[in-house]
């Protein structure tokens, strides 16, 4: 495993200069990881007219939703459109030859492009946590290193989970197509539609179960401190457990997808 | 480095692969069926190949388009498990696709792009050096190597997506030689690329063969790569393996007939020249007999002593008409 690892410098700087490639591209990512405040401007709306809902004022939901403009760019979504097009084209079968399980690839490249996305967002949201009044989080030290750690197990499962649909392009070519429906039917229970909060109290709990939340509602939940310590703890449990899964989905699903692979195209 | 070492470098045995497709006919209603009933044929690419290369072996895979050459490479490199049989390499079984297997060799496909489009081809090169975990020293004597005969120098500073579909070629051919592999299999190598560029690949490969002892598998649709490279070949036709030997023994077993070209000091008629050979061509002073491969040397003789010869040769007829016979007798 170190080995595969000692690859992942080397693919990650490659990603990032990639992503450096077109500069039309980033201004276009920076505009769309302001995406997430556009719900927040709606929920502001609400407060405006009908009074904070369930005891959310304005300043939570800045909070919130500068949070989750954050982990919305930290999804490991985009790979599945990478498996896809690859997959399609024969471009896979290149990925295939080199030393390092493709797996790794994406992910190393989609890291890349994470950390270029971050380091133009990343200033842009920190100086509107610290010009925009009433907004702010309340994180000592031992919080911060668990919401680094929700952040970190956050972008895995969103990564694991990805990956493993992404395999469905070895049977099927909606592969994009059934990630979209999950996406979208997980967003109710990812803190992405609403925060969680102001869901019935059933999608709640159902939220607490399922993957989705630790990809997005989890961390942003952390940091803006409304977790206890149970909480806290379920929440890793949880999104642990579903990497869990998916890892061991993943593997299932490589080994009899890749013995299909037909390798078209030349 | 510890190496495997194995009786037959790459032990082919039995190798069968077949395909499921899903097929339609052309047309809106076909489609419009196609959604609610789908048919499907199997594609029986590979039937049953066997073959053995030892190391160091540069070795021509011929056939024509839909043979099996390009399915029996993917084999080869792990890229995809064969239906039936076994396929050994360097003592791996490449589907498994080992990473200890996977550094020890590299495939060329030539319309397949495996650097890294939106990169400089050096950062490239520099990213395979990672992923393959060359040692630097190793790194930097065989990219030297590569841009010195290759002709890189001005392309290393270009994006590989600006690069033309030679200069890409030459790129590919470089980073897929950089981690030193023991077995290349190279498809099409030369494909799309002009004479020069063609010339300046082959030149590469047999000197890559020479200095490191590599094996190489290589099918192309010119010729001219497989007669400059190869003394070996295998011909494959509809998954099956025709023929697999020397060139010389393949030209010798299938074109029985050679070519005796000779220059006169005056015109001679047909009739006359016929005493010696199937009359194939005349032009002036010049005519082309096709004798039988065992009377070659006493027709010449004749043709010396007999006739006022200038000048005479005799040729093997070239190799696609000796391909086209092996496919004719099926």
């Amino acid at each position: 495993m170190a080995e595969v690892f000692a690859a992942y410098p080397g693919l990650v700087r490659s990603s990032v200069q990639a992503a450096l490639a077109y500069r039309g591209r980033m201004v276009l990512w920076v505009v769309t990881g302001f995406f997430p405040l556009l719900l927040m401007a709606v929920w502001l709306t609400v407060v405006a007219e009908s009074g904070p809902p369930a005891g959310w004022d304005a300043g939570d939901f800045l909070a919130y939703y500068v949070a989750a403009a954050v982990l919305w760019h930290l999804s490991g979504q985009h790979v599945v459109w990478e498996w896809d097009g690859d997959m399609r084209s024969g471009d896979l079968s290149a990925r295939l030859l080199r030393p390092v399980h493709p797996f790794h690839q994406y992910a190393a490249g989609d890291v890349g492009h994470r950390l270029v996305m971050l380091s133009l967002l990343g200033p842009a949201l920190l100086a509107a946590v610290l010009l925009v009044p009433g907004l702010g989080y309340d994180v000592g030290p031992l919080r911060l290193a668990l919401v680094a750690l929700a952040v970190v197990l956050a972008y895995a499962l969103s990564l694991l989970m990805a990956s493993t649909v992404a395999l469905l392009g070895f049977w099927t070519t909606q592969t994009t197509n059934v990630w979209m429906l999950w996406w979208g039917l997980g967003s109710f229970t990812s803190g992405w539609v609403a925060p969680l909060e102001l869901l019935p109290a059933w999608l709640q709990e159902l939220a607490v179960v399922l993957p989705f939340r630790s990809t997005l509602g989890f961390p942003v939940e952390l940091v803006t401190g409304r977790l206890d310590a149970a909480q806290t703890a379920t929440g890793f449990a949880v999104g642990v457990a579903w990497a869990g899964v998916f890892a061991a989905l993943y593997v299932v699903g490589w080994r009899r997808g890749v013995r299909r692979y037909q390798a078209v195209a030349g | 480095m510890g190496r495997v070492v194995v009786a037959g470098v790459v032990e082919v045995e039995g190798l069968v692969k077949h395909f499921r497709v899903h097929e339609r006919q052309a047309g809106l209603r076909a489609s419009l069926r196609s959604v609610v009933r789908r048919s499907y044929r199997e594609v029986r690419a590979v039937e049953d190949v066997s073959f053995t290369l030892a190391a160091g072996e540069v070795v021509g895979f011929l056939g024509p388009n839909g043979a099996g050459k390009t399915t029996t490479l993917k084999c080869l490199s792990g890229l995809l498990h064969p239906t039936a049989g076994t396929v050994r390499v360097l003592g791996h079984e490449p589907h498994r696709r080992e990473a200890a297997y996977l550094r020890r060799i590299a495939m060329v496909m030539g319309q397949r792009n495996s650097l890294f489009w939106d990169l400089p081809a050096l950062d490239a090169f520099e990213v395979h050096r990672t992923v393959y975990r060359v040692p630097g020293a190793l790194y930097r004597e065989q990219l030297d190597e590569v841009v010195d005969l290759l002709e890189l120098e001005p392309l290393l500073a270009k994006q590989v997506r600006v690069l033309s579909l030679g200069e890409r070629m030459r790129c590919e051919l470089a980073a897929s030689l950089l981690h030193r592999p023991e077995v290349l299999f190279l498809d099409e190598p030369t494909l799309g690329l002009d004479v020069n560029a063609q010339a300046a690949l082959r030149g590469f490969l047999r000197d890559y063969n020479t200095r490191h002892g590599a094996t190489i598998l290589l099918t192309s649709h010119y010729m001219g790569d497989v007669t400059a490279l190869a003394s070996r070949v295998l011909v494959i036709d509809a998954g099956t393996l025709r023929f697999d030997g020397d060139l010389a023994a393949l030209v010798a077993e299938h074109a029985p007939h050679r070519r005796v070209r000779v220059s006169l000091r005056e015109v001679v008629a047909p009739e006359v020249l016929a005493r010696y050979g199937d009359v194939v061509e005349v032009d002036g002073a010049v005519a082309t007999l096709r004798v039988a491969r065992s009377d070659t040397a006493a027709v010449a003789t004749r043709l010396l002593s007999e006739l006022p010869v200038e000048d005479v040769s005799i040729e093997d007829p070239p190799v696609e008409d000796v391909i086209r016979a092996v496919f004719a007798r099926g």
